[in-house]
């Protein structure tokens, strides 16, 4: 047993909120993105747009307030401490991160047995989290494309007729939501294999003891029971 | 003189039958029905004018195809209003419609394309200019064996465009082959089918053309809709103007809104009721062919309002779903309407990148069921290394800095010096052993790799 200890101070209120909204945008979206897709089902069809799009338009307001707040709100920069930095921080490269990408591969690879030293979120993680902005930003412009009351606007028709056709825009949209499928499957996986303990902290802000690390010395301190004082 | 009542009289037509067509064509053309007794008068003057003897030329071209937008033109048989706007042209070249054949007729396309008029300058000179006619194409050129897949009268068709548009005052592509090569342009087209409008632009950037292209009026659809043929004849005949075209060089009142936008069948696809089968009881029910591959919301006519075979219904309403005639796309040639769309009766699934069409369903379900067992076999491995409880053990140092001991990231004596700052409980006299802060001076990486190699 050797996690770090898993601080509220990770995902302060305001995340949790963002990634609840995330968590069910995104599976509304995927179901209805299929039912869409090809209605295997009567009588849902109505529902499933309406739900699509207000969803989708939910989940990019939802990813805008995200990116914002990381200017505002502050969070830990690692895991294992109560300190925190402006959250924006914790999405550049960290000192804690340095060099270790290589030793992240190694260690899922399973050719390292110790776990890596990182940040809050660990090389692999960061990039993909990176990758998540952008793809929304690219879903949402697509649907944008293939939405009767967007896609006359300048941008959105342009994309369409140097696309070929709706016909395109549609399959481009169809297959970047596999894009997040796999990127849900793998970001689920990297989260609870490790234990269900960051999943309940991130989902119901419950705290667990572990060891403590230091931001600024970049390494680990001690072991922290939650023993109230 | 006849009058012009007598005379669509003589073809059948009451005055309120023309009225009818001048709004029909208006509304075709999205013009508003205050244009409508404008038409009217334009076509009567038009038809007095050409009985006493000035017929607009035009030429029917034919390459590849099947004859079947000659057959929907043509169709046009119990006697109407459109004949006799029909009579306004002189057709001077249709292998099919004109009477004559071989190379009298031949003769007669290179006649009406030769043919000048004498034009009395400012200055009072006088001076020779083409008379123009209106080209009309039906069917795909052929570029496949050094362009000999496609040879009419011993010409290639590509030889025949650039002849047949050079003085033509506009160039109507009738239906899907003679707008992107239609059919014939189907993965893999072995004999090189394009459409007119991308085989032109081609070769003036190749510098095979010394005039400019005239203007392209592309009529999608297979066949092409009469009512749409008509509707631009009788817009550059009667209104003297080209219609306004849209980024494919079609009439964008025509080709504007979807054909889901105006589908009767509409109310069935928001509520959910959809044909999974034909000969089942939903088909008989007239629900949404949505699941049956309908390509309705991507594909942009006007079919359900103006309908076809005189009005009398259209491929929806007969019960077939929109196979997306009206996709036809003269940008995109080197993968046409037919490749696109295809399968017809199936939502859409396949990828083309020129002629290389694919099914990547199979590949998108692989792929994230690949990841999906890739995640499971790794989960074991997890579970066989013990890391599911918490994960391994952290490591006590970073590879980083046992390679580079002078510049570490790892600040040890900081981390000793925090850790003293602990509470009681958080410091752990065994965590301290383990991890190498509370003894700052045993920290002497050399020696701990060592350690491990020995372990
Ligand atoms: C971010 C995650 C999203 C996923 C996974 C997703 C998935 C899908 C899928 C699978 C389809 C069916 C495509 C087809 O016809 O085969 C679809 C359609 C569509 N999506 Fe999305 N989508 C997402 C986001 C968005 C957003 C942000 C918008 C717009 C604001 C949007 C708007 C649309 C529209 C308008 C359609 C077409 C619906 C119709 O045909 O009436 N989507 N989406
Ligand atoms: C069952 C589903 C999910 C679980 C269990 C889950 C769990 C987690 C956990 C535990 C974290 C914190 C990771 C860390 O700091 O080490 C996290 C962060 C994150 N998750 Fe999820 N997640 C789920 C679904 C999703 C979905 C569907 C999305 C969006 C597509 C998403 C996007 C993110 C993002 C962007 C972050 C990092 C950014 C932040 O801290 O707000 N998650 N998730
Ligand atoms: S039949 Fe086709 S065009 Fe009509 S509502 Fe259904 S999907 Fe749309
Ligand atoms: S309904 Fe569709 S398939 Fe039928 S003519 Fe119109 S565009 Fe073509």
């Amino acid at each position: 047993m050797a996690h770090l200890a898993h601080y509220k101070q990770a995902h302060p209120l305001p995340f949790v909120v963002t990634h609840w909204i995330n968590l069910i945008s995104m599976i509304v979206l995927v179901f209805t993105g299929f039912y869409i897709h090809y209605p295997f089902f009567p009588g849902f069809m109505g529902i499933a747009r309406g739900a699509h799009i207000f969803l989708g338009c939910i989940l990019v307001i939802n990813m805008i307030v995200r990116v914002v707040l990381a200017f505002f709100v502050k969070s830990a920069p690692t895991g294992g401490t109560r300190e925190t930095v402006t959250d924006y921080k914790t999405w550049l490269p960290q000192r804690d991160n340095r060099h270790q990408g290589i030793q992240w591969i190694k260690y899922y690879l399973f050719f390292k047995k110790t776990h890596p030293l990182s940040a809050k979120l660990g090389v692999p993680q960061k990039i993909s989290y990176l990758c998540i902005p952008i793809l929304i930003l690219i879903m949402a412009f697509t649907g944008c494309c293939l939405w009767s009351v967007t896609n006359t606007i300048g941008p959105f028709a342009a994309f369409v007729s140097w696309c070929g056709g709706l016909m395109v825009v549609r399959i481009i949209h169809y297959y970047l939501m596999w894009v997040f499928i796999c990127f849900i499957l793998l970001h689920v996986y990297l989260a609870n294999i490790e234990g269900l303990e960051p999943t309940k902290l991130m989902f119901l802000r419950k705290e667990h003891g572990g060891l403590v690390y230091s931001p600024e010395a970049h390494d680990l301190i001690g072991r922290d029971d939650l023993k109230k004082e | 003189m006849p009058s012009f009542d007598s005379l669509m009289e003589s073809h059948g037509v009451s005055r309120r039958g023309f009225m009818k067509f001048c709004a029909g064509v208006a509304a075709t053309l999205g013009l508003s029905q205050a244009m409508v007794p404008k038409i009217a008068d334009a076509a009567e003057q038009l038809v007095i004018g050409t009985t006493s003897g000035v017929l607009a030329p035009a030429l029917w071209l034919e390459f590849a195809s099947c004859t079947g937008c000659t057959e929907s033109f043509a169709s046009a048989t119990t006697p109407d209003v459109a004949t006799v706007i029909l009579e306004l042209i002189s057709l001077n070249y249709s292998e099919t419609l004109s009477a004559g054949a071989g190379w009298s007729l031949e003769e007669a396309m290179d006649q009406t394309i030769n043919a000048t008029k004498t034009v009395r300058n400012a200055d009072g000179s006088t001076s020779t200019e083409p008379v123009g006619y209106i080209l009309i194409i039906e069917g795909a050129l052929m570029e496949g064996w050094n362009d000999n897949a496609l040879v009419i009268g011993g010409e290639k068709s590509t030889d025949l465009i650039k002849k047949a548009a050079k003085n033509a005052v506009a160039i109507i592509c009738a239906g899907d082959c003679a707008v992107d090569g239609g059919w014939q342009a189907a993965s893999p087209n072995p004999a090189g089918a394009t459409g007119v409008e991308p085989y032109l632009k081609k070769a003036k950037a190749a510098g095979q053309l010394d005039y400019d292209i005239p203007p392209i009026i592309n009529v999608p659809c297979c066949p092409a809709n009469p009512e749409h043929i008509i509707a631009m004849l009788v817009d550059y005949l009667l209104l003297n103007k080209l219609p306004q075209l849209n980024e494919y060089n079609m009439p964008s009142e025509i080709f504007g809104q979807t054909i889901h936008d105006n589908c009767p069948r509409r109310g069935h696809f928001e509520n959910g009721e959809f044909v999974y089968e034909f000969g089942s009881e939903e088909e008989s029910k007239g629900y949404c062919l949505y699941a049956m591959g309908c390509k309705g919301p991507q594909t942009y006519s006007n079919c359900p309002l103006v309908r076809w075979n005189r009005k009398v219904s259209w491929c929806i309403e007969a019960g077939a779903p929109c196979i997306g005639c009206a996709q036809a796309n003269p940008n995109m040639a080197d993968h046409g309407w037919v490749d696109l769309n295809s399968p017809f009766l199936n939502r859409f699934k396949h990828i083309g990148i020129g002629n290389f069409m694919f099914d990547p369903t199979y590949l998108a379900y692989g792929v994230g069921g690949l990841v999906a067992l890739a995640l499971i076999v790794h989960g074991f491995g997890m579970r066989a290394a013990g890391r599911t409880t918490g994960g391994a053990d952290f490591e006590t140092f970073r590879h980083y800095d046992l390679k580079h001991p002078d510049h570490p990231i790892t600040d040890k004596p900081l981390a000793a010096e925090e850790a003293s700052h602990l509470s009681a409980d958080m410091q752990d006299e065994a965590i301290d052993e383990e991890l190498k802060i509370a003894q700052p001076q045993l920290y002497d990486p050399k020696a701990a790799k060592k350690k491990g190699a020995a372990k």
